[in-house]
């Protein structure tokens, strides 16, 4: 029989299986063609066992063994009972490679994620290189579901259950020598040699486990340490995601209550699992940000045409953003010169750097040889030596047009002709500050969110010289350094500042009502956000809220007023977290210590109890409407763009899918009545629903179908 | 053969620091590569069009066996620019320099970056001979009983570290400590201990003066140091501005404690510290469109005998004048190393005395070197003498300060442990 997505032959008695066989993509998925022909390959070698020593599963594919399921397959899943039936029957193939006599060993290279982990782990033995691509695990969490053929009963088996919890709440990836620690694997070669040693592991046994292994394993392998193991993991969850995530419980549930079942009672209560997650919104709406990132991972308009190469960068200013930059830029090997105005200056964009480099000292991600050469290969200057072999400069000078215009100018003249100049604006205009360049068709803005090392969301701002290879270049480059662009129109906060403005507008209207800050931080908390607005001003700095809201302001008109407590905050010198007096109390580590009495002086009495669904309104009914007028204004160009800017850009819930996917699911007829509601009530000028969210009602449209 | 000219296009060094303060952390390489980075920086050189990177480093650290190759990758050149080192064979290495000379000059280069790095803070502690063998032998046994037997053999003496430093300084040939070919120098040609203080004194206040005047801000490329890397060096530590005579003279002496002259306050400290120089050809010049600060006129190299070391600038230079046909008048600016107060001072008797010359074979009084000349801006007492890296540090001081003043010809010279002298003579291209 021949096959034509998965090889079969078999060798000296040995058959070898090969994923990847006949594929052009990058990633190799088990769709259904794929599960097809595996089921009929395993059934053919139920056949043979009597003429093989045993079975090799490999990958043709350099950085794939299996990326796992074709997600494609799941979100199709309309019903509980279709997601169960697809779980049952990836179980019953992973099921009959199991129960073959011979020995089966996975040898795993490259990305082997979920579906293809739960195949590696239905073999005898996983093997596996050490290769650097080569990583394992079961992310299925992170897209709202649970592994459904079988991970979840077969991991614990191999790595003991603390590791497997760790491993399937959090969906974190070992790589080859991790994976073998934790007892994954059997043993790891080097790539070239995997297949030629994979057939000596048919015959070895299992090593004898070390005394402090068994007596781990004593420990850990009784009812009522499990229950106690639960007990905690559970605990954890709840911590990091504040209950609001369905998915890591669901596998709790299951993984708990079938401690002491047998293989298929264990796999009936996993498929049920799967199936109820699979078609539960939230992990409907994990999948759509998992499909817009995977959308955002290619420039919508390329060209073709042949993009600049950036290979070293230099960044303007070390401050706080300039040192952050820096950083990004030692971090991907392009030898960043950070050019200040004087030692002191640089000094603070060396200690920003440093930070972010030690954090990951410390997590031993990251040697200390390696952060002394990236820290080392940083060149602080006062002046513009090596500008001419810059390629990508950024650039973070103080917010002010007049100084930037004036910098462009000057290092226009220092830098080559291709060098792509780029400004870390988070308010100005960038059409304005192209008027300084002589050749602005390689200007652009490169909008970083503070700090740089967390938050992953880069807007590229357009004008109207820009050329498009240099925002496919500047586009290329966010990715390769591991963030995520979106590439926006010029317009006063560009996209993310603008439709958060009102977040924190609202919050300041709210308190001066007499709502107290405690309620409004509360009510923003529970329905998902990071921080509520008085914490996230003070993380900003109220100074700087203050300017950015004006501009706003000035650029949108009243319904972008602001109320006035910033200002009479910044008067009394509360900045928030960096002069550790805000909305809040910080101490030397910039952790809250408790809400600042003299702020709350300037407020006007807590007197007014809102509900929390009140409040919730309140807050996100004017941003819904933002966000509609940012479409209008073609800032950006689709209801994807809005949701992944906001969900990366602040932290906006995941696990609602976006701002626009959830005006879109609470539907906009609705939220159109409720603004109007509002408009009567609270202000005319913000809650007002602008013309677009009029159009989409009276056409029974949705954002996402625009 | 006929020798093709050869300019040094740029130079830079790090701020000294004396060992064990602000640069103590700092691995040998560190000290190099970011000022490669930084001169190439300043060009419109690819990188992968260095011909070679050599540098000097005497206490070559076990873990960087090939500082060379090392500062060359760190730097970003191309990994096909090869890289080595020269070391240990000689103690102010200037052994780049004469290399780099030869090949530039001989056409078989055209661009090579040369310097040295020293980070004496890092020299090691070095187990006994005793000790290594006992190791050794534990290593070798097979049974637990080999190992005990092995074991049972320590004696706790054979714990007394060498070190590293103290034995690099120390000729294996004459057995005597640099400190005491000085303290031989100063006996026989009757120099005094009061004019050693003096001539410290001088370096120290001429240095500090230099850096008031903001003379190293050229030469010097500010260095990140500290346990997070995050501050910044841009000035020499070791210069003191309330340096006395009389303060220098209430120190002891250090290796003649008895009736010795020699302290540690009229020599050179322990420093660490690097420098680079770029040097291309002229057709490398013209192809990249630099601006040399200067170009090599020549040099030379002699030997003497090792427990007079501190003679070596005498016959280097010497040496050099005849070949050269030139003379100490022509020279606008002279730098030699201040390895020790005593031998300088002994140098420029010979420049003078009769005597003193012909007890050192040397036929020609070149003449009085005069103060407003010779080191203008202090010397390796005040800054330090990171070993590996002063010939290129006397080299790029030499070359700045010569701009500066828009002068013509400078000799730089130093002494060499083992009984040699170096010696090369610049001219200044940029006036």
């Amino acid at each position: 029989m021949t096959y034509k997505k998965i090889s079969f032959e078999v060798k000296d008695k040995v058959a070898m299986v090969g994923f990847g066989y006949n594929c052009d993509k990058a990633m190799t998925v088990l769709d259904e063609e794929t599960l097809k022909e595996l089921q009929d390959i395993v059934e053919e070698l139920h056949g043979k066992t009597s003429e093989l020593d045993g079975v090799l599963f490999h990958s043709h594919k350099d950085r794939c063994f299996l990326a796992g399921a074709d997600i494609n397959l799941i979100s199709a899943m309309k019903t509980v009972s279709d997601g169960q039936a697809g779980a049952e029957a990836g179980q019953k193939i992973f099921n009959r490679i199991e129960d073959l006599k011979i020995p089966t060993i996975a040898c795993v290279h490259g990305v082997c994620l979920g579906g293809g982990m739960e195949l590696s782990l239905s073999c005898s033995k996983i093997i596996a290189t050490d290769a650097k691509g080569t990583m394992m695990g079961l992310p299925e969490v992170k897209l709202g579901l649970i592994p459904g053929f079988g991970g979840t009963f077969r991991l614990p088996k191999k790595v003991g259950l603390p590791t497997a919890l760790d491993m399937i709440l959090t969906g974190k990836t070992l790589n080859g020598k991790k994976a073998k620690r934790a007892g994954l694997v059997e043993e790891i070669y080097p790539v070239e040699r995997i297949l030629e040693y994979a057939p000596k592991h048919f015959k070895t046994k299992a090593k004898k486990k070390s005394f402090k292994d068994s007596l781990e394993e004593m420990a850990t392998d009784n009812v009522l340490t499990k229950k106690i193991i639960f007990q905690k993991a559970r605990e954890n969850v709840l911590k990091k995601t504040k209950g609001f995530y369905q998915a890591p419980l669901k596998i709790l549930d299951v993984m708990e209550a079938g401690m002491l079942k047998g293989r298929t009672s264990y796999l009936a209560a996993e498929s049920q699992a799967f199936g109820e997650l699979c078609v539960s919104d939230q992990s409907k709406n994990l999948q759509h940000i998992f499909f817009m990132v995977e959308g955002a991972k290619k420039y919508p308009h390329s060209t073709g045409a042949e993009l600049p190469k950036l290979e070293r960068g230099a960044c303007l200013g070390a401050g706080t953003m300039g040192g952050g930059i820096a950083w990004l830029m030692a971090n991907n090997g392009m030898k960043p010169i950070m050019k200040d105005l004087n030692p002191a200056g640089l000094e603070l964009g060396l200690k920003q750097s440093s930070s972010n480099f030690m954090g990951a000292v410390k997590r031993r991600k990251m040697s200390f040889e390696d952060f002394e050469k990236k820290q080392r290969s940083i060149s602080t200057q006062t002046d513009y030596r090596g500008f001419p072999r810059v390629d990508l400069l950024i650039e973070a000078v103080v917010e002010n047009m007049d100084i930037k215009k004036k910098v462009f100018a000057e290092v226009e003249k220092e830098v080559h002709p291709k060098t792509l100049l780029t400004t870390n604006t988070s308010s100005l205009s960038v059409q304005e500050m192209a008027q300084a360049l002589e050749d602005n068709s390689r200007f652009a803005g490169l909008h970083f969110f503070n700090p740089v090392h967390r938050m992953p969301l880069v807007e590229i701002i357009k004008h109207d010289g820009v050329s498009n290879e240099t925002i496919e270049a500047l586009y290329n480059w966010v990715l390769k350094v591991k963030k995520t662009p979106v590439v926006v129109n010029d317009g006063p906060g560009f996209l993310v500042n603008r439709i958060l403005m009102p977040y924190m507008n609202e919050a300041g209207f709210l308190i001066e009502e007499g709502v107290s800050m405690k309620d409004i931080d509360d009510a923003c908390l529970n329905f998902g956000m990071p921080m509520g607005p008085c914490r996230l001003l003070d993380e900003v700095g109220i100074d700087v809220g203050q300017k950015v809201a004006k501009i706003i302001h000035d650029g949108l008109g009243d319904r972008a007023k602001s109320s006035s407590l910033s200002g009479r905050l910044v008067e009394k010198d509360f900045l928030g977290k960096k002069n550790g007096k805000g909305f809040y109390l910080y101490d030397d580590k910039g952790k809250v210590t408790g809400a600042n009495p003299e702020a709350q002086a300037l407020f006007p009495k807590a007197s007014k109890k809102m509900t929390e669904v009140e409040i919730q309104k309140r807050i996100f009914l004017p941003m819904i409407n933002e966000a509609a007028t940012v479409l209008t204004d073609k800032i950006v160009e689709t209801a994807a763009d809005v949701d992944l800017g906001l969900i990366f850009g602040i932290g906006f819930p995941p696990f609602r899918g976006g701002l626009l996917k959830y005006a879109d699911s609470e539907g906009l007829e609705r939220i159109q009545e409720e603004l109007n509601k509002h408009a009567e009530t609270v202000d005319k000028d913000r809650y007002t629903p602008c013309q677009l969210i009029n159009d989409l009602v009276a056409q029974k449209k949705k954002f996402y179908e625009l | 053969m006929s020798f093709k000219p050869v300019y040094l296009v740029e130079g830079k060094r790090t701020p000294h620091a004396k060992a064990g303060t602000a640069l103590k952390d700092i691995q040998a390489p560190y000290l190099g590569a970011y000022l490669v980075r930084n001169l190439l920086d300043n060009t419109t050189i690819p990188n992968d069009a260095v011909d070679e990177v050599i540098f000097g480093n005497t206490g070559t650290p076990a873990k960087y066996p090939n500082i060379g190759r090392v500062i060359g990758l760190e730097a970003g050149l191309h990994k096909k620019t090869s890289g080595y080192s020269v070391h240990r064979t000689v103690l102010q290495d200037w052994r780049p320099f004469h290399k780099r000379y030869l090949k530039i000059a001989s056409g078989r280069s055209d661009i090579i970056v040369a310097g040295g790095v020293e980070s004496m803070s890092n020299m090691p502690l070095i187990y006994s001979k005793e000790m290594t063998e006992l190791f050794m032998n534990v290593m070798k046994a097979k049974t637990m009983g080999d190992k005990v037997k092995a074991i049972s053999a320590f004696r706790p003496p054979y714990l007394s570290p060498i070190v590293a430093i103290e034995q690099g300084l120390t000729d294996p040939f004459c057995g005597l400590n640099m400190g005491q070919t000085a303290e031989l120098l100063a006996r026989e040609l009757g120099i005094t201990r009061a004019q050693q203080d003096e001539y410290a004194n001088e370096s120290h206040h001429k240095a500090i003066k230099a850096m008031a005047e903001g003379k190293f801000l050229d030469e010097i490329v500010p260095l990140a140091y500290g346990a997070k890397l995050e501050k910044l060096l841009a000035t020499d530590v070791g210069p003191r501005d309330n340096s006395t005579v009389e303060g220098l003279g209430k120190m002891r002496p250090y290796f003649d404690r008895k009736s010795g002259t020699v302290t540690v306050g009229n020599s050179c400290p322990i420093t660490d510290g690097g420098s680079a120089i770029l040097f291309c050809s002229e057709e490398a010049v013209k192809k990249y469109n630099l601006e040399p600060m200067a170009r090599m006129v020549d040099y030379h190299f002699h030997g003497l005998e090792p427990e007079r070391m501190g003679m070596g600038p005498l016959h280097a230079m010497d040496g050099l004048f005849t070949r050269t046909g030139m003379t100490l008048e022509q020279m606008d600016l002279i730098e030699i190393n201040e390895a020790f107060a005593a031998q300088i001072l002994a140098v420029k008797k010979a420049f003078t005395e009769r005597a003193v010359a012909d007890k050192f074979d040397i036929e020609t009084l070149w003449g009085e070197i005069p103060a407003e000349k010779l080191n203008v801006n202090g010397g390796a007492i005040a800054l330090g003498h990171p070993v590996g890296s002063t010939g290129s540090r006397l080299l790029v001081t030499l070359a700045h300060e010569l701009k500066k003043r828009k002068a013509g010809y400078g000799i730089a010279s130093l002494c060499i442990g083992g009984g040699q002298g170096g010696a090369a003579i610049i001219e200044n291209l940029i006036k």
